[in-house]
């Protein structure tokens, strides 16, 4: 389920990067409330590990000869509440993505709403604690993790497919690909989910109060700031960031069709829009002077002749490349040769 | 086999401690310079294979410079690529159009999307891999503050990154010790995984009690690097890190490779 970058646009992987960067920074301010002096963060660290190595450990489905490995969002929330489970997550995830290439540097604001801010923010809140709180029990527990295990895998899943449908790079009908996915998950959703459920009834009987602590974390937090509703409040807050950057963004882009002004906003944080459109339509007009390809349609045209060219020197590129990398090898081999002598 | 996946958890970071121009560079220029770069290379449109190229030039001239082995990168990149190979070839099969026909060969909008996607895959995943080869990861998690994340956060990533060493380890042991007790299995069964993560779990919690009574031991009392520990970006990386991102930038909005 981790994106690439190479399939994502800028627009997109920054619209998502802006709204898990809300609920990180929310989550965390969350935490900085709590006493700094407390357990929490080694507690969270390790946890966070613990999912890591988690995953690594693949086991046998029975009946079918596959095997599967746990996500391990609704099971950080279980152990460490909402907040510190996404806060444990996504550093689990960006540990992922740069040691391991799972999922990409700009990939990540989809990766970490996907995987993280959907289980703990969404479906840990609205429906693990509501099944499970009240008299917490193994069948409560269980049936908690499943439901919320699926749903969370369906969501995430959908939300993989409506990100790179927006994205346009892949081409896959955005019906195709949503019938390939959610299928998928599905079946990944139950047998995670059992999983899932096995590991908290586990823990469950072992420490019941570790369950039931990270349960009421959340709650008597609200209950300090004198704000009952606030999960929901946060959750609400949350759609609406994620509704308006998604509408404004794929605006901007649909009007600038790849996202190049996104980018260039983004480096220089330019914030006057009309400063930035006209920048854009000069950028536009260049772009489309220079454009190898205008508007994507050159099946009639002359471009052969051009395109020759091209890729000549595109061939040039590389041979340059590899030829620069040969010759700087050379010279520090020679170099510390002379070193040696 | 868990435990290799430790060492190669590790083993790029191994690489951060040479003594080259591109790891003496500030942190936050490279790390700067990275997102540019990525963000750039993914702003081309999906069937622009030619604006891409030149940008080949950035890792393979930071990789030799670094002294980086290409092999391990490669092999690494290679793990990385399934998912996108995927979404590629589809569009080849999907999008059949003829874009144009070079020497009597017809090139077809699929394939140069695909050639595009692969193209973008490597230079993301390079770029990432690069900043990760030669640059410390503290040094790397202590910038960050400078980017205003919280201090909690970047304690949280700094924590989890060393304790994945132990809790493999241990995860590794008790699988190992797993399969000596039970013949001809593959891997865990489904059955077992609660207790076995479960067991992980309880362990890891403990363990996390006892990292706390060590840390107020020693005297913790806030996350101590509220600030970077090393001194800001010198002119010299300021003009690297400007330059670097004027290239990226003016490869972009003028592609050399259209021109010819």
């Amino acid at each position: 389920m981790h994106m690439a970058d190479a399939l994502l646009t800028p627009a997109v992987g920054g619209a998502m990067a802006a709204v898990s960067v809300a609920a990180i920074a929310y989550s965390a301010a969350k935490i900085k409330k709590e006493d700094f002096t407390n357990s929490k963060v080694p507690l969270m660290a390790v946890s966070g590990a613990m999912v890591f190595a988690a995953q690594m450990i693949n086991f046998t489905i029975p009946g079918t000869g596959s095997s599967g490995h746990i996500g391990g969002g609704i099971l950080l929330a279980a152990l460490l509440g909402p907040w510190a489970g996404l806060l444990a997550l996504a550093a689990v995830l960006i540990i992922q993505c740069l040691c391991f290439a799972d999922g990409g540097l700009l990939a990540l604001g989809c990766n970490i709403f996907n995987m993280g801010v959907i289980p703990c923010l969404f479906i840990y809140p609205l429906l693990f604690r509501p099944i499970f709180s009240r008299t917490p029990s193994p069948k409560r527990s269980s049936a908690a993790s499943i439901v919320s295990v699926i749903i969370a895998l369906q969501l995430g899943a959908f939300a993989v497919v409506s990100e790179t449908a927006a994205s346009g790079i892949v081409q896959l009908p955005f019906s195709a690909f949503l019938l390939l996915m959610q299928p998928i998950h599905l079946a990944i959703g139950i047998v995670e989910g059992i999983v899932t459920a096995a590991i908290l009834v586990f823990v469950h009987n072992a420490r019941p109060e570790i369950l039931t602590a990270a349960a009421a974390y959340g709650k008597t937090q609200a209950a300090a700031d004198g704000k009952p509703r606030s999960a929901r409040k946060v959750i609400l807050v949350f759609a609406v960031i994620a509704a308006a950057c998604g509408i404004g963004l794929s605006l901007l882009a649909s009007s600038y069709p790849d996202g190049l002004e996104w980018s260039i906003a983004g480096v220089t944080g330019a914030p006057e829009l009309a400063a930035q459109g006209a920048a854009a339509d000069a950028l536009a007009a260049i772009q489309e002077r220079f454009s190898f390809m205008p508007d994507y349609d050159f099946a009639a045209g002359d471009g052969t002749g051009t395109s020759v060219a091209s890729i000549v020197g595109a061939i040039l590129v590389f041979a340059a490349a590899g030829g620069a990398a040969l010759l700087i090898r050379f010279a520090k081999k020679s170099k510390r040769a002379k070193a040696q002598s | 086999m868990i435990a290799n996946r430790v060492h190669d958890l590790y083993v790029l970071e191994n690489l951060s401690d040479k003594d080259t121009p591109i790891h003496r560079l500030h942190p936050g220029v490279k790390i700067l310079a990275t997102f540019v770069f990525i963000i750039v290379t993914v702003s081309f449109n999906r069937y622009d294979v030619l604006g891409v190229v030149p940008y080949f030039l950035y890792p393979t001239l930071v990789m030799s410079l670094a002294e980086i082995p290409y092999k391990l990168l490669l092999s690494r990149f290679l793990i990385a690529l399934p998912f996108c190979a995927f979404a590629g070839v589809t569009n080849l099969l999907l999008d059949r159009q003829t874009a144009f026909v070079l020497g009597g060969a017809a090139v077809s909008f699929g394939l140069l999307s695909l050639i595009t996607i692969l193209l973008r895959a490597y230079l993301c995943v390079m770029a990432v891999f690069l900043l990760i080869a030669t640059t410390p990861f503290t040094s790397l998690t202590r910038e960050l503050r400078r980017f205003h994340v919280p201090a909690v956060f970047i304690l949280l990533i700094e924590m989890i990154y060393r304790y994945i060493g132990v809790l493999v380890d241990e995860a590794s042991s008790m699988s190992i010790a797993y399969k000596l007790r039970s013949v001809d299995s593959k891997g865990i069964a489904m059955k077992h995984m609660g207790s076995f993560v479960g067991q992980l779990a309880i362990r890891s919690m403990d363990r996390g009690e006892r990292i706390y009574a060590a840390m107020m031991c020693r005297g913790y009392s806030q996350p101590t690097h509220g600030h970077p520990s090393h001194s800001g970006p010198s002119i010299a990386d300021i003009c690297v890190c400007a330059v670097l991102i004027a290239a990226f930038l003016l490869l972009r909005v003028f592609p050399v490779l259209h021109m010819l």
